[in-house]
C-alpha cells in the first residue's frame, strides 16, 4: 500500500512540475509563436516577488497571486516595448528575448545580491505507511489541475478565450471581424507571463531563491511544450506532462535523478520523431481535440 | 665648489628617486574569481578577501619594499573565459602569481597553461583531494582532513549506517569514494548511494529512497543552488536524520539563506566558518565587515584566499625577490602563518596547509557550535599513500584515491 | 581565368562581388598573414583561439541564414569534436605523433552524429523552431551525460573523459617529418588557422551560389514548393546540417589542440546559444557578415570581462536585443552596402565618362 502510494506521488510530483513549469510556455510559444528563452527568468520575478511580499508580512496565498499579478503586468509591459515587433518570426525572438534574459538575471544579480532568503514551505509534514511528505508538495498537482481548469474555461468559455484563440490562428480576419488584435495580443502575453509567475512563486518555497533561480525549470518547460505542440494547449500540457512525468518519475525513481534526466529527454526526441506536430497536433488532425 | 654640490645632490637625488620608482614597481597578483554567473555567490567575497589582505600588507609598507597590486578580470563561471583570461594575466598583464578559480573544473582550466608558462598558482578552495602540482599551492583543506573526522565523529554520536548523496561529477564522486574508506575504518556501513546531477533541484525521489533505506545519518555532498534546496524539501517532508558534510555551511551559508530550522543537526568538518569564536577571528571578521559592510557570509574559501595572499607576500620577503622559482623554494620551507582560524602551516611535500579542523554543528536556531576540535591535521594522503613529494620530484598531476 | 573563377563565387547568396570587395578581401588576408610580425605572441594566441570559432558560425551561417534551420547543436558538435580528437590522439599520439589523422577521424565522427541526428529530425519532418529546441535539448543532454564521466571507470584506453572538471592534457596537432617533430602551436596553429579558414570561406560561398546553394534558399524559404519541383527537401537539410555539423567539428579540434582541454560546460545552455547570436548580431544571410561579427563580439565579451565589470552580461543582453529588434537583418550588411554606395559614388563623381 504504501509502495503504491509512494509510486503514486512520485508520479504526481513529476507532473506536476512538468505541468506548472510549462503552462505559461505553452501559451506564449505554442498559441503566439515567441519562443520566449527568459521564460526562467519570469519564473525568478515571480519567485522573488512572493518571496519580498511574505517577508514584508503579507500571508504566502497572497504573495503568490500578488506575483502572478506582478509577472502578468511586468509582461504587458515587455509585449509592448519588445516583443511585439517580433511577432511570426519565432528565430529573431528566440535571439531577442535570450537578451532579455541575460539583462534580467544578471540584472538581479546586480540589484538584489546573489541570494535571497528563501521561503519556509508552510503547512508541514503527514506520515503515511510510515513515510512523511509535505503536504505542501501533495497540494501542487491540485493547484496545477485548478490551474488547467481555470484556463480551459478563459480559452474556451469566454468571449475573451474565442477572440484570443482566432486572433492566435489568423490575425488579419479576426482583425476583419472587428476584433481589436493588438490588445488581444497584449492581454494573451500578460496571461502567459502571469501564469509563468505564478509557477515560479508556487515552487519558491520548494528553492533557493538566486537570479538563476528559473534556469533549472528553461529545459523540462520547452520539452513540456514541444511535446504538446500548439494546437490545442489545455489537452496538450496535459498529455505531455503525464506523459513525459511518468518516463521521469519511473526511472528515476528506480535508476536515479541523472538516468531520471536523460529519460526525460530521450523520451521527447522519440515522440517529437513520431509526433512532428506535437500530441496535440496529432489529436487536432485526428479530428478529436478542439 | 658650490657647483659641485648642487651637482652631486642632483644626481643623489636622481639616483634616489630612480631607486625608489623601481622599487615602487608592484607586486602584480592576478585574481580570477567571478562576479557574475553561476558561482557569483561563492566567488565574489574571495575578491573582497584578496583585496582586505593586499590593503593590510600595502599599509605596512607592502612586501620587500614593494607595495601588492591585483588585477581582476571577472571570469563570469565560465571555463572557457577562465583559460582564456590566465593567458592574458600570464601572457599581456605579466603577473607574479595567479590566484582564483571556485569550482575543480575552473582550477583544471587554470592549471594546465600555468604549467605550461612556470607560473606560480594558488588555488583557495577546499576540493577533493590529489592535486600535486609544482606550480600548484592549496590552501583549502582536503578529504583527509575533513572527511575522516566527521564520519568518525558521527558514527560514534549517531550509529553505523549512513547514505550518501553526492553531486554528480568529480567533487561528489571522489568525496563518496573517501568516505566508503572512512566507514570502514570507523566500522560504519554504507547502506545507501545516490548521485545527483547538477542541474536538479526536486528531490521528491530522493527523499523517498532515503525514508526507506532508513539511515543514521546522512552524508552530503551536494553542491550549487539547485542542490540545496533538498534541504527545505527534505525538512518540509519531516526528514529527521542528521547530516554530516565536508562543504554545506562552510560555503554557501544555507544556515543563513534557510529559515531554521532547516539546516539543523548538520555536522561539517572544517577549518572555518564565520562565526567560528575565537578572538583572531572576530577580529579578522570586524575588519572584514568595516572594508565591505555587504559580504553576505564570510566562508572557508573567503578566508583561504585571504591566508593565500598573506603566504605569498611571506615567501617573497623570504626570497627577497619575486622570481618565481626562488618563491617557491621560500613556499617550501615550512612557512607558518597566524591565520584567523589559527596556526596553518604549509606542508612542503603536498602544497597544502596542516591545520586545525572543527566539527561544526548547526542546531534548531541555526546558531553553530563546536563541541570538538581535531588539532593540526595533516593534508598527509598524497605523501603518504602516494609516495609524492614535490620538493624532491616535481609532478603536474591529480591523484585519485 | 581570374573572372571565371570570381564568378563561381559570386551571386545572390553572397554579399560583396565587386572590385572593392575582393581587393579589401586580399588586403585583409595579407594583413592576417603578416599579423605576427606586429603583435606580442598573445595577440596572436587571443586571436587564433577567437579564429578557431569561426568555422562553427560558418557552418551555422549556411544552415540558418540560407536554409532557415536554426540549430542550437553547434556547440554539442563542437564538443563530440573535441572529446573524440582527445580520445583518438591520446591514444595515438605515442603511437605514431601523428595527431592529424585524430583531427580527421574526429571531424568524421562529428559528421556521423549529425547526420544521424539530422536523419531523426528532417526524415521525421520536424520543423521550424521545434529543430532548434530538439537540437538544444540534444545539447544539454550531450552535457549531462559528459558530466557524470569522472573517473578511472569513464576512460577509452588511455584518455580519461574527466567528468565536470573536463579532459586535460590533450595533445597539439603535430605530425613527424623524418626525425623532426613538428607541433601546431601559437604561430605555426594560427598560420594553419587562417589558411584553413581562407579554404573554408571560398568554398562556401561557391557551395552557396551553387545549384546546391539555390535548392536550400529555395527549401528554406518555401519547402512545399522546393518538394513540388522535385527536390528531396528532407535530403537537402540533412546535407547542410551535416555539413554544418563537421565545421563545428573542426572548430572543436582547433579549440582543444589550442587549449589542451574541454570540459562539458562547453555545451551548456549559455554556451550553446553563442553561436546563434553571433550569427543573428552579423547577419545570418552573410557569411562574411558572420565571420566579422563573431571575431567582433567575441573581442567585445572579453574586453567587457576585462574591465571586472558586473554590467558585462547586461550590455550583452541588451545590444543583442536592441540589434534584433531594430536591424534584423544584422548589423553587417547595412554597413558593407552603405560603404559600397559610398564607394560607387565615390568612382562616379571621379569619373569624367
Amino acid at each position: 500500500m504504501s509502495t503504491v502510494f509512494s509510486v503514486l506521488y512520485i508520479y504526481l510530483d513529476s507532473i506536476a512540475f512538468l505541468l506548472l513549469s510549462s503552462l505559461g510556455l505553452i501559451i506564449i510559444l505554442g498559441m503566439m509563436g515567441i519562443t520566449n528563452m527568459a521564460h526562467g527568468e519570469f519564473m525568478m520575478l515571480g519567485a522573488y516577488t512572493c518571496a519580498l511580499a511574505t517577508h514584508a508580512g503579507c500571508p504566502l496565498f497572497l504573495s503568490i497571486v500578488l506575483a502572478m499579478v506582478a509577472v502578468g503586468l511586468l509582461g504587458m509591459i515587455m509585449e509592448s516595448v519588445i516583443i511585439r515587433r517580433l511577432y511570426g518570426n519565432l528565430l529573431q525572438s528566440l535571439v531577442a528575448t535570450w537578451g532579455l534574459s541575460l539583462i534580467l538575471s544578471q540584472g538581479m544579480l546586480i540589484l538584489m545580491g546573489p541570494s535571497l532568503p528563501s521561503i519556509p514551505m508552510p503547512l508541514g509534514g503527514v506520515m503515511l505507511g510510515g513515510r512523511s511528505y509535505a503536504i505542501y508538495r501533495m497540494l501542487l498537482p491540485l493547484i496545477g489541475v485548478v490551474v488547467v481548469v481555470g484556463l480551459g474555461l478563459i480559452l474556451f468559455r469566454t468571449s475573451f478565450g474565442m477572440k484570443a484563440r482566432a486572433t492566435m490562428q489568423n490575425p488579419e480576419i479576426s482583425r476583419a471581424m472587428g476584433v481589436n488584435t493588438k490588445l488581444i495580443y497584449l492581454l494573451v502575453f500578460g496571461l502567459g507571463c502571469g501564469l509563468t509567475g505564478l509557477a515560479g512563486a508556487l515552487y519558491a518555497p520548494t528553492t533557493v531563491l538566486g537570479p538563476l533561480y528559473g534556469a533549472n525549470f528553461l529545459a523540462p518547460a520547452f520539452v513540456t511544450v514541444v511535446v504538446s505542440g500548439g494546437a490545442n494547449v489545455i489537452l496538450g500540457a496535459l498529455m505531455a506532462s503525464v506523459i513525459l512525468g511518468v518516463v521521469e518519475g519511473s526511472f528515476s525513481y528506480a535508476f536515479g535523478a541523472v538516468i531520471g534526466r536523460l529519460s526525460l529527454l530521450i523520451a521527447t526526441m522519440l515522440l517529437i520523431r513520431f509526433f512532428p506536430d506535437g500530441l496535440s497536433g496529432w489529436l487536432v488532425k485526428r479530428g478529436g481535440g478542439r | 665648489m658650490k657647483r659641485g654640490i648642487i651637482v652631486m645632490v642632483a644626481l643623489a637625488a636622481a639616483f634616489l628617486y630612480s631607486l625608489s620608482s623601481q622599487a615602487a614597481d608592484p607586486i602584480k597578483i592576478g585574481i580570477l574569481e567571478s562576479r557574475s554567473g553561476n558561482f557569483a555567490l561563492h566567488s565574489a567575497p574571495k575578491y573582497m578577501a584578496a583585496q582586505l589582505a593586499v590593503k593590510e600588507i600595502n599599509d605596512k609598507g607592502g612586501v620587500i619594499g614593494r607595495p601588492l597590486e591585483l588585477v581582476a578580470p571577472d571570469p563570469q563561471s565560465d571555463n572557457r573565459r577562465f583559460q582564456e583570461l590566465t593567458r592574458m594575466l600570464i601572457q599581456r598583464d605579466k603577473v607574479d602569481v595567479l590566484f582564483g578559480g571556485f569550482a575543480s573544473a575552473e582550477r583544471e582550466a587554470i592549471r594546465p597553461i600555468i604549467d605550461q608558462y612556470k607560473m606560480l598558482y594558488f588555488y583557495n578552495t577546499q576540493y577533493e583531494g590529489g592535486v600535486a602540482d609544482k606550480y600548484t599551492f592549496c590552501t583549502g583543506p582536503v578529504p583527509e582532513q575533513q572527511i575522516d573526522p566527521v564520519i568518525k565523529y558521527c558514527i560514534e554520536k549517531f550509529g553505523p549506517r549512513m547514505y550518501i548523496l553526492a553531486a554528480d561529477y568529480n567533487f561528489g564522486q571522489l568525496s563518496a569514494k573517501w568516505t566508503h574508506v572512512m566507514a570502514e575504518k570507523y566500522g560504519g556501513e554504507v547502506v545507501g548511494e545516490e548521485f545527483i546531477p547538477l542541474a536538479t533541484s526536486q528531490f521528491a525521489s530522493t527523499l523517498e529512497r532515503v525514508q526507506s533505506a532508513n539511515p543514521d545519518f546522512l552524508v552530503m555532498y551536494i553542491t550549487g543552488d539547485n542542490h540545496a534546496s533538498f534541504y527545505p524539501q527534505a525538512q518540509a517532508a519531516g526528514l529527521k536524520i542528521p547530516y554530516a558534510t565536508s562543504i554545506n555551511v562552510a560555503q554557501g551559508y544555507e544556515h543563513r539563506r534557510f529559515p531554521a530550522p532547516t539546516l539543523s543537526g548538520m555536522h561539517i568538518g572544517v577549518h572555518y566558518v564565520e562565526e567560528l569564536n575565537t578572538p583572531a577571528n572576530e577580529d579578522f571578521v570586524k575588519r572584514f565587515r568595516a572594508m565591505f559592510p555587504d559580504v553576505a557570509y564570510i566562508g572557508e574559501q573567503t578566508e583561504n584566499t585571504y591566508v593565500g595572499i598573506y603566504l605569498y607576500a611571506l615567501a617573497v620577503e623570504k626570497a627577497g625577490t619575486t622570481d618565481i622559482p626562488k618563491v617557491i623554494e621560500a613556499l617550501e620551507s615550512g612557512l607558518q602563518f597566524d591565520a584567523p582560524e589559527g596556526s596553518v602551516t604549509l606542508d612542503p611535500a603536498t602544497h597544502h596547509l596542516v591545520r586545525d579542523i572543527r566539527i561544526v554543528v548547526v542546531d534548531d536556531n541555526h546558531d553553530l557550535h563546536f563541541p570538538a576540535t581535531y588539532e593540526q591535521l595533516k593534508p598527509d594522503w598524497l605523501s603518504s599513500e602516494k609516495g609524492v613529494d614535490l620538493t624532491k620530484k616535481p609532478e603536474f598531476v591529480q591523484y585519485e584515491p | 581565368m581570374i573572372r571565371r573563377f570570381l564568378r563561381e563565387l559570386n551571386g545572390p547568396q553572397s554579399l560583396g562581388s565587386r572590385g572593392l570587395f575582393w581587393s579589401s578581401f586580399g588586403l585583409c588576408v595579407v594583413v592576417m598573414v603578416l599579423l605576427p610580425a606586429f603583435v606580442s605572441e598573445y595577440e596572436v594566441g587571443n586571436f587564433t583561439y577567437f579564429l578557431t570559432n569561426i568555422f562553427l558560425a560558418l557552418g551555422l551561417s549556411m544552415m540558418w541564414g540560407l536554409g532557415n534551420i536554426l540549430s542550437f547543436g553547434q556547440m554539442a558538435f563542437f564538443g563530440l569534436a573535441g572529446y573524440s580528437y582527445g580520445v583518438i590522439a591520446a591514444n595515438l599520439a605515442p603511437v605514431t605523433d601523428n595527431t592529424f589523422l585524430a583531427c580527421i577521424l574526429a571531424v568524421l565522427v562529428t559528421m556521423a552524429g549529425a547526420a544521424l541526428l539530422g536523419y531523426f529530425l528532417f526524415f521525421g519532418r520536424v520543423s521550424g523552431v521545434y529543430v532548434s529546441i530538439i537540437t538544444l535539448v540534444t545539447t544539454l543532454i550531450f552535457e549531462t551525460f559528459m558530466a557524470q564521466t569522472a573517473g578511472p571507470k569513464w576512460a577509452i584506453g588511455k584518455a580519461l573523459l574527466g567528468g565536470y572538471n573536463g579532459m586535460v592534457g590533450i595533445p597539439s596537432l603535430q605530425f613527424r617529418w623524418g626525425n623532426e617533430l613538428i607541433e601546431f602551436f601559437d604561430v605555426p596553429l594560427y598560420y594553419l588557422v587562417i589558411a584553413l579558414l581562407l579554404v573554408t570561406y571560398l568554398a562556401l560561398r561557391w557551395l552557396a551560389n551553387s545549384r546546391y546553394g539555390n535548392a536550400l534558399v529555395a527549401t528554406g524559404s518555401n519547402p512545399v514548393r522546393t518538394e513540388m519541383l522535385g527536390y528531396d527537401i528532407r535530403l537537402v537539410q540533412l546535407e547542410v546540417f551535416t555539413l554544418a555539423g563537421g565545421l563545428a567539428g573542426l572548430s572543436g579540434v582547433l579549440y582543444v589542440s589550442w587549449g589542451h582541454y574541454i570540459t562539458p560546460s562547453t555545451m551548456g545552455l549559455t554556451t550553446a546559444a553563442l553561436p546563434v547570436v553571433w550569427v543573428a548580431f552579423g547577419g545570418r544571410k552573410s557569411l562574411l557578415a558572420t565571420m566579422v561579427a563573431a571575431i567582433g563580439l567575441q573581442y567585445f565579451a572579453q574586453y567587457l570581462s576585462m574591465t571586472g565589470s558586473q554590467h558585462a552580461l547586461v550590455i550583452q543582453g541588451a545590444l543583442l536585443m536592441l540589434v534584433v529588434m531594430f536591424v534584423p537583418e544584422g548589423v553587417i550588411p547595412p554597413v558593407g552596402r552603405a560603404i559600397g554606395r559610398w564607394w560607387r559614388r565615390g568612382t562616379k563623381e571621379g569619373d569624367p565618362s
